[in-house]
């Protein structure tokens, strides 16, 4: 369920949950998700992470993301390239 | 029918199939069929460097001091990668040019192909620094089997598709006799086949054929040694990557009916050839490994762990081009060859290595404490 966190610093700001076998990761709109899910310690692959390499493309089961830079890489539907893709919902995703 | 180098026809150029449709005219890149092209060609060109930049006085001693076997396993790998890309320097041009009809790609395939000269020259660059006598080898790499196993698999498509288009341009489409090939079909469809595989095994030479030989350099710079050439291969490793791009834009582009709609019954056709030219490929390179490994290991890495990563970046590179993935291999048993592969060390820095974006005019690699002696702050 995407929600609404305040935070004196920040503005409020959207956090949305992204599904990935058993775990759950929160991520924000703030970032790609792929700097994200490696903090999580989830092993992503990646090479350009610049969007045209096409390493760290990974399954988009369901959910919405999008690109604030159309990347060089061709994305299949129903995949994403995870380095420069921004999570507008709460997604499933799946590895390899 | 024949090669004009201008032709002389009117037509709209949007109209027309990345590949055999009307040969190109006027050179002009202000409207586009596919912009993807186009924006390869600018990021080529930003990503331009010179071998000539990278400082490789460390890497003829750290040279001299590694074992036998890990200077075999280094001297096998520039062998093969300098055949990967005196295939690639030349074949773009020579296969591609004279069907190819959008002049964005036409100026892309140029782009790339010179780019892969650049690769040819690093490797000279790269042996005349650590070795006394670049003959010998160089002149292994045309009798060495091992690397000539490897040769055919990679030049074979592109001579198919070459003769193809030969005759073609020359007597039409037919039936011709020639001579010691006996009868050879020349339709629409042959040649367009002999195009998607030739398609299929370039973006299978630069997506898994190169990541056997990376590895090895990268896994010397984890030692920090020979980092004057992971240098250089982090720099040729970031022009592969674009150029698999584009070759995953055509095989896309065909497959997806949008350019030219015969050419997506023909993917269909195909596909399965496709998906053997990637098993074959990951078999040799897994080949390859052994033949690299067979007087003794290095540390980080040995032939199984290399014959993962074969199976398991296949895997990703058949997925890009929407294949079923071929093997069980599903996380990359050597992680840390990202942090090199990155295109710029922006977020991961191998810290014992410079960074590439500071190549320009960078003249000192030796310097240490000593140097700062006379500073005072």
């Amino acid at each position: 369920m995407t929600t609404l966190i305040s935070k004196p610093e920040h503005q409020d700001r959207e956090v949305h949950r992204v599904l990935l076998g058993k775990k759950q990761i929160l991520v924000t709109e703030d970032e790609p998700l792929l700097p994200q899910l490696e903090r999580a310690g989830v092993q992503v692959e990646y090479q350009c992470r610049e969007g045209y390499c096409s390493s760290c493309m990974i399954k988009l089961l369901w959910g919405k993301v999008s690109y604030p830079v159309e990347p060089l890489a061709w994305v299949n539907s129903g995949y994403m390239l995870t380095c420069c893709a921004i999570v507008k919902s709460d997604i499933e995703i799946a590895m390899l | 029918m024949s090669y004009s180098t201008f032709n002389r026809k009117q037509f709209d150029s949007l109209q027309q199939p990345m590949f055999f449709g009307e040969n190109v005219n006027v050179a002009r890149y202000d409207q586009q069929k596919h912009p993807i092209f186009e924006k390869l060609i600018e990021k080529q060109l930003s990503f331009f460097w010179r071998p000539e930049e990278v400082d490789l006085s460390n890497d003829r001693k750290d040279f001299l001091k590694l074992e036998e076997h890990e200077q075999h396993i280094f001297l096998s790998n520039l062998k093969y990668q300098t055949l990967l890309d005196s295939v690639q320097g030349r074949s773009p041009n020579v296969a591609l040019l004279p069907i190819v009809s959008l002049p964005e790609l036409e100026t892309w395939i140029e782009t790339w192909s010179f780019s892969e000269t650049i690769h040819s020259r690093s490797y000279t660059h790269i042996i005349r620094n650590i070795v006394n006598d670049p003959t010998k080898v160089f002149d292994d790499i045309v009798v060495n089997d091992e690397i000539a196993k490897r040769a055919i698999s990679v030049s074979k498509y592109y001579d198919d598709l070459i003769e193809l288009v030969n005759l073609y341009n020359t007597l039409g489409l037919g039936v011709h006799k020639v001579p010691d090939r006996g009868e050879v079909v020349v339709t629409m469809k042959t040649l367009k086949k002999a195009l998607y595989l030739t398609i299929a095994s370039v973006n299978v030479l630069e997506a898994i054929r190169f990541y056997v030989s990376f590895a090895c350099s990268f896994a010397f710079a984890e030692r920090t040694l020979m980092e004057g050439n992971a240098k250089i291969i982090k720099l040729i490793a970031r022009d592969e990557a674009l150029h698999l791009n584009g070759t995953q834009h055509m095989l896309n582009l065909m497959m997806s009916g949008r350019d030219d709609p015969e050419m997506a019954v023909i993917a269909q056709e195909c596909q399965q050839d496709v998906i053997n030219i990637f098993v074959e490929a990951a078999q040799q390179e897994k080949d390859w490994a052994q033949y690299l490994f067979k007087d003794g290991s290095m540390i980080g890495l040995n032939a199984q762990i290399l014959g993962q990563y074969v199976e398991y970046i296949t895997n990703v590179r058949m997925q890009a081009i929407g294949l079923e993935t071929q093997f069980a291999t599903k996380n990359n048993p050597i992680p840390w060859i990202n942090a090199w592969l990155v295109s710029d060390n922006v977020q991961v820095a191998p810290q014992e290595a410079e960074i590439s974006s500071y190549l320009v005019g960078q003249i000192d690699n030796d310097l240490d404490g000593a140097d700062f002696d006379d500073f005072d702050l």
